[in-house]
């Protein structure tokens, strides 16, 4: 890695831990906490661009990557939602949110050959630090555990139809859309950062 | 689902979803008791209006809910209010200082509730005016553009929510899912289950028939517990005439579920005119609604496939338990309900 990389790394990382003031993207839908929950993955774009960008990157590695790091990913997200739940910190890391899909949507772009427990293990890390927030949102925004059970079906759902929508696209010309795909997510990433520290941000 | 082989795989992920949702919704939804409310407001001649609003009940209770006019309005009439349906029916006058043209009108209370609120306006020498307001944002201008979901939409948007919170008629759907067993015998039952809803709910809405809401709900409750037993039977490779013929059981009990879908519609009292128009879009609501789930329930299915998820004996089985059970807690909970418990 050379110096000039790991200046970059060290400084992405870095404005990924900075925390942000809560800033819940919660919509009302009039259904109840429970679609609350449902509609709050869709809403949150660090949220729904993360599970996308996982689920294409674990499917393009085959059913058993992409299986393992769907197990993992629901339990992490489950375990991280419940802990922000009971914990309910007020903040949203919306730097940290954006540099995971960020750096998923580049992994999926570059597309090069890593083993099931790497994909597995940033499931995991994924998992955790969305769950967490999510989890957070739901106790400050008062739809709490319906709320987040709401949150974790959507998730689920969703990342089970994605993860196996890239294992049928993983040979031939489609593989390349789902590149293209990362690359678009991380053009957004690279974006929302840019936003996030705008001068008088 | 589809058949014996490829059922295994979303069964019990589509139960969890579905089961979660049963537990997480509020109790007030699994009784069909989330029934919108209605607001007429007919200008009877100038600055001078009727009004009639429909309020919904929930758990045998007047909702708390109140029309808030603009300031400058004023009752002229003593409301008066009687028993209607499942709800209440109140009707007084007010008067304004002026038109009500571009002013907000507000239902109080619904910020704390999950059910809907449909406002008419007819304003004379204007087009009547219709809107629907939620929890979410409890207030409409007259007039105004981008207020709510609007005219014939509101109408859609009532039915897609009427499915989507009767959990009851998607747990029903499931169970029909989880018997079928070829992609033509699919498109059979749920097409027979359309056209029978369709059929008793054009036939409540216009006033040819009626079911009373207790009995009716306690039916439909049944008519889920009747699915569990079928489903076991399909696990051990038994038949029945459910089983070879699904979709005779979706077109019978498709007649319970219009009844209950025409609930919907029925308690905010349309006005004539608007009726054919209503139950239309109303009905396509519905069937958006009820087709999402079922779209859902199938991509789950090819999802787990590809990804070659195979699931444990236990959790192939829960599913036919969730309907069974739950089928079971409303029928006995409804029954019950129905002799005054």
């Amino acid at each position: 890695m050379t110096n000039r990389t790991r200046t970059l790394t060290a400084a992405v990382l870095g404005a990924g831990a900075i925390p942000g003031i809560a800033d819940a993207h919660l919509v009302n839908t009039g259904f109840g906490p429970f679609y609350d929950g449902i509609s709050h993955l869709f809403v949150t774009a660090p949220d729904i661009l993360v599970v996308v960008a996982l689920g294409l990157l674990a499917g393009l590695r085959g059913p058993t990557t992409g299986r393992t790091t769907l197990a993992v990913v629901i339990v992490a997200w489950t375990v991280g939602g419940l802990t922000g739940l009971a914990l309910a910190p007020p903040v949203v890391w919306a730097a940290a949110t954006t540099v995971t899909f960020l750096a998923l949507g580049a992994a999926l772009a570059v597309d090069r050959e890593v083993p099931t427990g790497v994909v597995a293990a940033l499931g995991l890390g994924v998992g955790l630090l969305h769950g967490f927030l999510n989890g957070a949102e739901a106790a400050t925004s008062g739809i709490g555990l319906v709320g987040l059970a709401g949150s974790l079906s959507a998730l689920a759902v969703m990342a089970t139809l994605i993860t196996a929508l890239a294992v049928t696209w993983a040979q031939g010309w489609t593989r390349i859309v789902v590149r293209v795909a990362g690359s678009w997510i991380t053009a957004i990433g690279i974006l929302m950062l840019g936003w996030l520290f705008r001068p008088g941000a | 689902m589809i058949s014996r082989g490829l059922s295994t795989t979303c069964r019990a992920a589509a139960a969890c979803v579905v089961v979660v949702a049963a537990l997480a919704l509020p109790a007030s939804a699994l009784g069909h008791e989330l029934d919108p409310g209605f607001l007429q407001v007919t200008e009877s001649e100038p600055g001078v209006y009727a009004i009639t609003f429909k309020v919904p009940t929930a758990g045998g209770r007047r909702m708390p809910l109140q029309p808030m006019f603009p300031v400058g309005c004023s009752e002229t009439s003593p409301m008066t209010s009687r028993p209607s349906g499942t709800g209440f029916l109140e009707r007084w006058q007010i008067s304004c200082d002026g038109s009500l043209l571009g002013e907000t009108i507000r239902i109080g209370g619904l910020e704390r509730t999950y059910t809907d609120v449909m406002i008419r306006v007819e304003l004379a020498e204007e087009e009547p005016l219709s809107y629907i307001v939620q929890s979410v944002d409890p207030s409409v201008i007259v007039g105004g553009e981008g207020q709510g979901s609007q005219g014939a939409l509101a109408y859609a948007w009532l039915g897609f929510e009427h499915i989507l919170l009767g959990i009851d008629h998607l747990l029903f759907v499931l169970g029909l899912l989880l018997i079928v067993q070829n992609r033509w015998m699919l498109v059979k039952t749920v097409t027979s289950f359309t056209v029978a809803h369709s059929i008793t709910l054009a036939i409540a809405t216009l006033g040819f028939a009626s079911a009373p809401a207790a009995p009716l709900n306690a039916a439909i409750a049944l008519s889920i517990l009747f699915l569990g037993p079928e489903i076991v039977r399909v696990w051990r490779g038994e038949t029945s005439l459910t089983i070879q013929h699904p979709w005779v059981v979706a077109f019978a009990f498709g007649l319970l579920h219009g009844f209950g879908f025409a609930s919907g519609l029925t308690t905010i009292g349309l006005p004539s005119g608007e009726i054919p128009l209503a139950l239309l879009l109303f009905n396509v609501g519905v069937e958006l609604g009820q087709l999402v789930f079922v779209v859902v329930i199938l991509a789950l299915e090819r999802a787990f496939r590809v990804l070659e998820i195979y699931w444990p004996r236990w959790a192939e089985m829960f599913p036919g338990y969730a309907v069974g059970s739950l089928g079971a807690f409303w029928t006995i909970q409804r029954t019950w309900m129905l002799l005054g418990g």
